[in-house]
């Protein structure tokens, strides 16, 4: 099925199934859409479930690679593709499947943007936690497939603890769902935990339903400087055992700050940034608390924790109390935004200061963040790239970026040694998936490392889900 | 295979003092804490994951029905084997394996008891938070099959929101390793996936749990209203407002009153309904919250809020609702307790109809429930001795389940499907919705020796069968 005939005979019965404008196989278009340069013959943009239930039928029967995409924010993630027979975009499954504000529950199509949900239940003083980066783009189905999360992870939990509902279609063309869409349901298992991070392996997601919360009257964030990480995470330690319950819980290393204070608006591209020497990053004191109105330590040597606070006059009072001296200063307001929004797109940040960097998802028990992120700064001097964190350090959930110093790209090889560095680090339980780097070097390594699940259960299931391989085949982990 | 012969192959693998095949012995292994019964042929009790996985390949070998047990205080019938068999209890596996206070995480055994856990780690101002009303009794093991719930699901959410990692025995006796002490890993979440699957695709022998902090404050409100619609407004009400409490429960009126004179709790005997509420936090946010649930409940006609000055006064407003369930019991010879969901906004609705269910199907129905998250608990009187009762309950709680899910809820919140509600699986899924769970379990139990006949509708062939030993095997 590669001759320009069978291509041509590719959209016109797709065509069939979505209507001839909702497919393309122009070269410009479908260009567009590659991943890692591998460019799908066609895209589609069916509008419901039911049209997807019939492309994934004539899928099957005729061994044709699906890759569902979303707002694309998330797409760099995973091996290099085999194939893309077909692009699957979920742009039109943008229903509101229920949502009344009493019952604080929302279900939507799985095109729907996180700031589309936003809109929806904001003007109800409600939220979905779900603070992952680019929501103007971000699809409720992509953030599913790909476990997205943001800082509000640290007191909301991640889309396991507050999706409740699910609707698919498998691969071999069924419509299924599992869950309900009220806050407590046990009946049947419980196939949204399958697909969330399943990176579109095991099904096509076409909505979900979730739990809602109230949103905070007042917030403000409460900024702590620190000479090291240890200190930091020193400081961590202490917060997590007083009595506060902080929105968020977030540390950024001194580049990730830097980076994020310059937030480049022009596409210069900007790389050399000093590496701290090793002497400078001080480890194992617990002592070297910033004072007030001491001078404040260079941005590129200080390691802040921001934690994010809402309540009441009262409440907010007490953070500051038990916060004590460590908080250089505090942010409310449209600060207390911008900082966050900041924070939740350092990814973007990071790669439009390079190209060439790349982005590691570290997911580890609450002591381990410390060792492995000085295992990654090590290993980033070593390699020629400046290491450059921010991390959900309440829940061991880190995003490592390693941009590059050397104006030339770094060698494949720089990538590899530095991934392998970092995941002999990390304890066994522990996970490092690379989420973005250039593709050479996807050549040469397993992006995804790792797992302290049992593959040949995994692969079971994938098996009884995707028998022909059709979903995303070549991407993931096995 | 007779029963004998299955005894002495698990002798062989558990010693055999730790087998029982008596029919003295084994029927004590016939119930749980719902209504179902069924006798298991053989009752074996293994100490460690060898075990387990031998008793496994031996059942698969066999192919001897397989149902893992913890406690027994299961509501759905989920560890009560429905084709005789070998019941495997984990109640010598009760060891505490770690626990890692710095990253709040503990690793235990399957029989360690839900509030021996919190117990353990109490010293580290710490505490296991799933509380089913058995947690006294009740395992993580049996908490973990069944993803259990309590009154503090509210806030805390169910077992899986506190479960990171799991080491499962399959059905083919290869022993599994799912997730960890993080929170998320690379892969598959079969840690979560597994959770909730009442003993279908495995048995766990190691549980990595969430620890989370004990709160500096709590305070315990109880309102006190003339109507349910008050109370059911009350609930919607604080919700809406932001108001976050960790426990928001109803009893009825006629549910209040069978209480107050078995107890004394102090409710008054004319009261329509009453809300517990409990808020915990930070001093300053929990008192701010009481103050705005006091306005709340005022707003909505409460005659009384009363809030609980200290622990001992804590106890005693709780004590109405632990002990809710035995006062009705005090009633009928029996009682059946629904699990039925409803979206919060419908919960006036649905108490006047079960109100409605109750005089069509001439029954005693009290309503105990997890408010908060529109968890209803009736609990439907009667005599098991009469079968026109025993019909007729059974009648009320379809009806009631069938307006849960009319309504856009669920037929069970935390009791889980197991035998009591299999065959009400299809007013929820589909026939595709079904076929495609049946596919995770159809790859990890291919045989079915795990729970059989439980969770998923018989095939139609199978299901009167299945109806007519269901009923044979009932007190």
């Amino acid at each position: 099925m590669t001759t320009t005939a069978a291509t041509v005979g590719l959209a016109r019965e797709l065509a069939g199934f979505v209507g001839a404008e909702f497919v393309t196989e122009a070269a410009a278009r479908v260009a567009e859409f590659a991943i890692d340069e591998v460019v799908p013959r066609t895209v589609i943009s069916p509008a419901s479930p039911q049209q997807i239930a019939a492309v994934m039928k004539y899928a099957g029967a005729n061994d044709l690679v699906v890759v569902p995409a979303g707002g694309f924010t998330h797409q760099h993630t995973g091996s290099i593709p085999d194939t893309i027979d077909i692009l699957l975009r979920t742009e039109r499954l943008k229903d509101v499947e229920h949502y009344d504000a009493d019952d604080m529950m929302i279900g939507v199509g799985a095109g729907t943007t996180l700031a589309e949900v936003e809109q929806i239940v904001g003007p109800h003083r409600q939220m979905l936690p779900l603070d992952a980066p680019q929501p103007e783009r971000c699809t409720v189905g992509g953030a599913l497939a790909a476990a997205a999360h943001g800082p509000l992870k640290h007191a909301y939990g991640g889309l396991r603890d507050y999706c409740t509902g699910v609707r698919f279609v498998t691969a071999d063309g069924k419509m299924a769902k599992a869950g309900a869409k009220v806050v407590k349901n046990v009946a049947g298992y419980d196939l949204m935990k399958l697909l969330i991070g399943s990176y579109g392996t095991i099904g096509i997601i076409t909505g979900a339903s979730f739990k809602l919360f109230p949103r905070p009257r007042q917030m403000r964030t409460f900024v702590a400087e620190f000479a090291s990480m240890a200190e930091a995470l020193v400081f961590r330690n202490r917060v997590m055992c007083s009595p506060l319950a902080p929105l968020c819980l977030e540390m950024v290393s001194p580049h990730a700050q830097v980076m994020m204070q310059e937030s480049p608006k022009s596409g210069e591209t900007r790389v050399g940034h000093p590496a701290p020497k090793p002497g400078e990053v001080r480890v194992g004191h617990s002592t070297g608390e910033t004072r007030a109105g001491q001078s404040r330590i260079k941005d590129s040597q200080t390691w802040r924790v921001l934690v994010r606070a809402g309540g009441s006059d009262a409440v907010l009072a007490r953070y500051r109390a038990e916060l004590g001296s460590a908080v250089a200063r505090e942010v409310d307001g449209e600060e207390d935004r911008e900082l966050w929004r900041r924070v939740t797109e350092f990814p973007r940040v990071l790669f439009e200061r390079s190209q060439n960097a790349m982005l590691v998802r570290v997911d580890v028990a609450l002591q381990d963040v410390g060792p492995v992120l000085e295992a990654t700064e090590r290993a980033a001097i070593d390699n020629n790239f400046v290491c450059a964190a921010v991390g959900r350090i309440g829940v061991g959930a880190l995003l490592v970026g390693l941009a590059p110093i050397a104006a030339e790209p770094p060698s494949a090889m720089q990538y590899v040694n530095a991934a392998s560095f970092l995941r002999g680090v990390a304890p066994r339980d522990g996970s490092a998936i690379v989420l973005r780097c250039p593709v050479e070097a996807k050549r040469h390594f397993s992006v995804w490392g790792s797992t302290p699940n049992d593959l040949e259960t995994m692969k079971s299931i994938k098996h009884v889900f995707d028998s022909k391989n059709i979903l995303n085949r070549g991407r993931f982990l096995f | 295979m007779p029963a004998s012969a299955i005894a002495k192959e698990l002798g062989k693998i558990v010693g055999a003092d730790h087998v029982l095949e008596r029919p003295e012995d084994v029927m004590l292994y016939e119930y749980d804490g719902g209504l179902s019964t069924g006798t298991p042929e053989v009752v074996v009790f293994p100490t460690s994951k060898e075990e387990v996985s031998q008793i496994a390949r031996l059942a698969s070998r066999m192919k001897v029905s397989l149902v893992p047990r913890g406690a027994g205080t299961g509501l759905s019938g989920g560890s009560i084997p429905r084709a005789g068999g070998i019941v495997l209890v984990v109640s010598r596996m009760t060891k505490i394996l770690e626990i890692d206070a710095a990253n709040r995480r503990a690793v235990v055994e399957p029989g360690v008891v839900n509030s021996d856990l919190s117990a353990a780690v109490a010293e580290h101002g710490l505490y296991f938070a799933p509380d089913p009303a058995s947690q006294r009794a009740s395992t993580i093991g049996g908490n973990v099959a069944e993803n259990s719930g309590g009154a503090h699901t509210l806030a805390h959410g169910v077992t899986v929101n506190h479960i990171t990692g799991l080491e499962v025995v399959l059905a083919d006796g290869r022993v599994v390793q799912m997730g960890g002490k993080p929170v998320d890993s690379c892969g598959y979440d079969l840690t979560g996936l597994f959770v909730g699957t009442e003993g279908t695709v495995g048995i766990v022998t190691a549980i990595t749990v969430k620890l989370t902090k004990v709160a500096e404050a709590v305070e315990t409100l109880l309102a006190i209203f003339n109507t349910v619609d008050d109370a059911a407004n009350t609930v919607m009400s604080i919700t809406s407002d932001g108001i976050t409490p960790v426990a928001l429960e109803m009893l009825d009126g006629k549910t209040l009153r069978c209480v107050e004179e078995a107890t004394h709790a102090g409710y008054p005997m004319d009261s329509g309904a009453v809300l517990l509420i409990e808020l915990e936090g930070l001093r300053e946010a929990v008192t701010e919250q009481a103050e705005a649930v006091r306005a709340v409940c005022q707003r909505h006609q409460a005659r009384e809020v009363r809030r609980a000055a200290n622990e001992a006064e804590r106890q005693l407003l709780w004590k109405g609702r632990k002990t809710a369930f035995a006062a009705l019991g005090r009633l009928a010879p029996a009682y059946y307790t629904q699990d039925g969901v409803v979206p919060r906004s419908h919960i006036a609705k649905v108490l006047r109809y079960i109100e409605t269910v109750a005089q069509k199907c001439n029954l005693q129905i009290g309503n105990i429930f997890h408010a908060g998250d529109g968890n209803l608990h009736p609990c439907i009187l009667f005599d098991l001795r009469d079968p026109d009762q025993v019909e007729r309950t059974h009648r009320a709680g379809k009806m009631i389940l069938q307006y849960c899910v009319d309504a856009g809820g669920t037929i069970t919140g935390e009791h889980g499907v197991g035998m009591e509600k299999n065959e009400l699986m299809p007013l929820l899924f589909s026939e595709d919705d079904l076929a495609v769970m049946k596919r995770v379990h159809d790859v990890l139990n291919p045989q079915s020796v795990l729970n059989p006949q439980k969770l998923f509708p018989a095939p139609r062939s199978c299901r009167e069968t299945n109806i007519a030993d269901a009923q044979r095997g009932r007190r």
